[in-house]
């Protein structure tokens, strides 16, 4: 028989899928900005460019979101890696995702309400969530008002390192939104994480 | 059409005449030292009525103060510009010696076509097809844009901050002043507001800062300079694209004169416009992309491939637990 575990409240469900839809529009009209050729467009640059600007400026109110609801909700604590141990479950998390998994063995860590990451994910999510998405948000204002970047860094425009940093930054986050997007596949059944992350109860 | 085959005609004879006069020619050697202290105290002459200081205390009395500022040359724009090492008298001669000047003075007013005969040739087949041309054939000429007091070309400033200042300058002060476009524009027309029509560029004047009105408002065929075919918002470029992508037309436009410099520094593509602006699309860094790239791919065919994996295994455990 399966267990329903009741995970995730209403605010953090809306918040991750509206900040999903951010992010694939972004990295839409972002690759198409990026790498813009006249004679092979897939978003035409005028229209990549309005829309990166609103879905850009929603972001960034959704990490505002974020950010305020995980310290209201008590929530930024399963984001926070919790060292004792924590290379020993990564690792064995690792091997779940490199041989167990395979072997039809179980999940090592399964999510509970107190815990709904393993190590694996705390580490991820954290980096992803506190270091890189603060980075790309605040070099895409600067983008969004470029008056604010410095005038010439090293002889270049001083543009050029808030656009390298955000281009990379934007990239780190696209790898991660693929690799998340199938690791999502990994619960219970292929359907149960997606499913959670939905109607909020977790099935196992 | 007549009075246009008239200006060619007179444009040829005088092209012949220049031939047998040996003129003064723009690309004529500079002075020499020696002719430079003279040509210099020339012209201060000249400026001693015809500057700010002029204007302020003139050196004589009786002077038409109001049109005296409208001629006023700032010395040390004019000595920095192209024509900056002539002697006033080159292109002000006859009758323009003694003060009051003759009444016809202006008549023997040297003409840019004198001296760039054949620059003025091939300019003058791209401005009759511009705008100018089109609305204001009467009054137009190539001073009211290019103030020979003041330009110098693009090719002799290099820096493209110092070029876009200089060329847009020349637009906005008719095209973002009421007072100036009501003076040469025809009666009732109206200046469109300059920022109205140009809200679909993102960070107008920034765009401003960074590039000339004339790398959109002139078609590019002209390979030996910037066309002089001022082209209204009708044929205008308005593909954002043409500049941001790696073929970018500005390599062809604002950043010509820097082609051969700076290609490929620090590995990036158009890095030439990179001194003075990150152009998305186009200032890329081809390496940084391909690793990103690749690890994109390598991501999605590990994902793949780990599916893949899972899925034969899965059946293979499940055809065991059968048997």
């Amino acid at each position: 028989m399966t267990k329903r575990i009741f995970m995730l409240p209403l605010w953090i469900r809306l918040w991750h899928w509206s900040n999903a839809l951010a992010i694939i529009i972004l990295s839409v009209t972002g690759i198409s900005l990026h790498f813009s050729d006249p004679n092979l467009p897939l978003v035409e640059f005028s229209l990549a460019a309005r829309i990166h600007n609103v879905a850009g400026v929603c972001l960034a109110v959704l990490y505002a979101v974020f950010v305020i609801g995980n310290i209201l909700s008590g929530n930024w604590w399963q984001y926070v890696p919790k060292p004792p141990g924590i290379i020993g479950r990564c690792i064995k998390q690792m091997q779940f995702y490199g041989i167990g998994i395979f072997k039809g063995e179980a999940e090592p860590f399964p999510p509970t309400p107190e815990v709904n990451f393993n190590a694996l994910q705390a580490v991820t999510y954290w980096s992803i969530m506190y270091l890189v998405m603060p980075v790309v948000i605040l070099t895409g204002l600067v983008f969004l008002y470029p008056q604010f970047a410095p005038d010439h860094l090293f002889g270049l425009d001083g543009l050029l390192p808030i656009a390298l940093v955000h281009y990379i930054g934007a990239a780190v986050i696209l790898l991660f939104a693929v690799s998340h997007i199938y690791l999502g596949t990994m619960g219970p059944k292929v359907s149960s994480l997606f499913k959670m992350m939905i109607t909020g109860w977790y099935e196992h | 059409m007549l009075e246009k085959l008239q200006k060619r005609l007179g444009g040829i004879l005088l092209l012949l005449a220049l031939a047998v006069a040996a003129p003064v020619l723009a690309d004529d050697p500079p002075p020499t030292p020696e002719e430079l202290v003279k040509i210099r105290a020339a012209n201060g002459e000249c400026l001693k009525c015809h500057s700010e200081a002029g204007l302020k205390k003139p050196p004589k009395e009786g002077l038409d103060l109001k049109k005296l500022r409208e001629h006023l040359v700032h010395l040390d724009t004019f000595t920095a510009s192209d024509h900056g090492q002539m002697a006033c008298t080159k292109c002000h001669g006859d009758g323009y010696d003694d003060h009051p000047h003759a009444a016809k003075a202006k008549e023997g007013l040297s003409e840019c076509q004198d001296c760039h005969a054949r620059k003025a040739m091939r300019i003058e087949r791209q401005f009759d097809k511009s705008v100018h041309a089109e609305n204001l054939s009467d009054t137009f000429t190539c001073a009211t844009c290019h103030d020979p007091h003041v330009m110098t070309v693009a090719e002799k400033l290099r820096d493209p901050h110092k070029i876009v200042a200089q060329d847009n300058k020349i637009c906005l002060d008719c095209h973002d002043s009421d007072i100036a476009f009501a003076k040469m524009a025809p009666e009732k027309k109206k200046r469109p507001a300059i920022d109205d029509i140009h809200s679909w560029l993102p960070n107008t004047r920034l765009h401003w800062k960074a590039v000339r009105c004339v790398e959109c408002h002139t078609p590019s065929e002209d390979k030996l300079s910037l066309s002089h075919e001022i082209q209204n918002k009708d044929k205008a470029e308005k593909k954002c694209a043409t500049c941001h992508t790696a073929n970018s037309s500005l390599n062809a436009r604002l950043y010509r004169h820097l082609q051969t410099e700076e290609q490929n520094k620090y590995g990036f593509l158009n890095s030439v416009i990179l001194s003075n602006s990150y152009v998305v699309g186009a200032t890329r860094n081809p390496s940084l992309d391909l690793i990103l790239i690749g690890l994109f791919l390598a991501t999605v065919v590990g994902v793949i491939g780990h599916g893949l994996v899972r899925i034969i295994t899965t059946r293979l455990r499940r055809s065991k637990n059968h048997d």
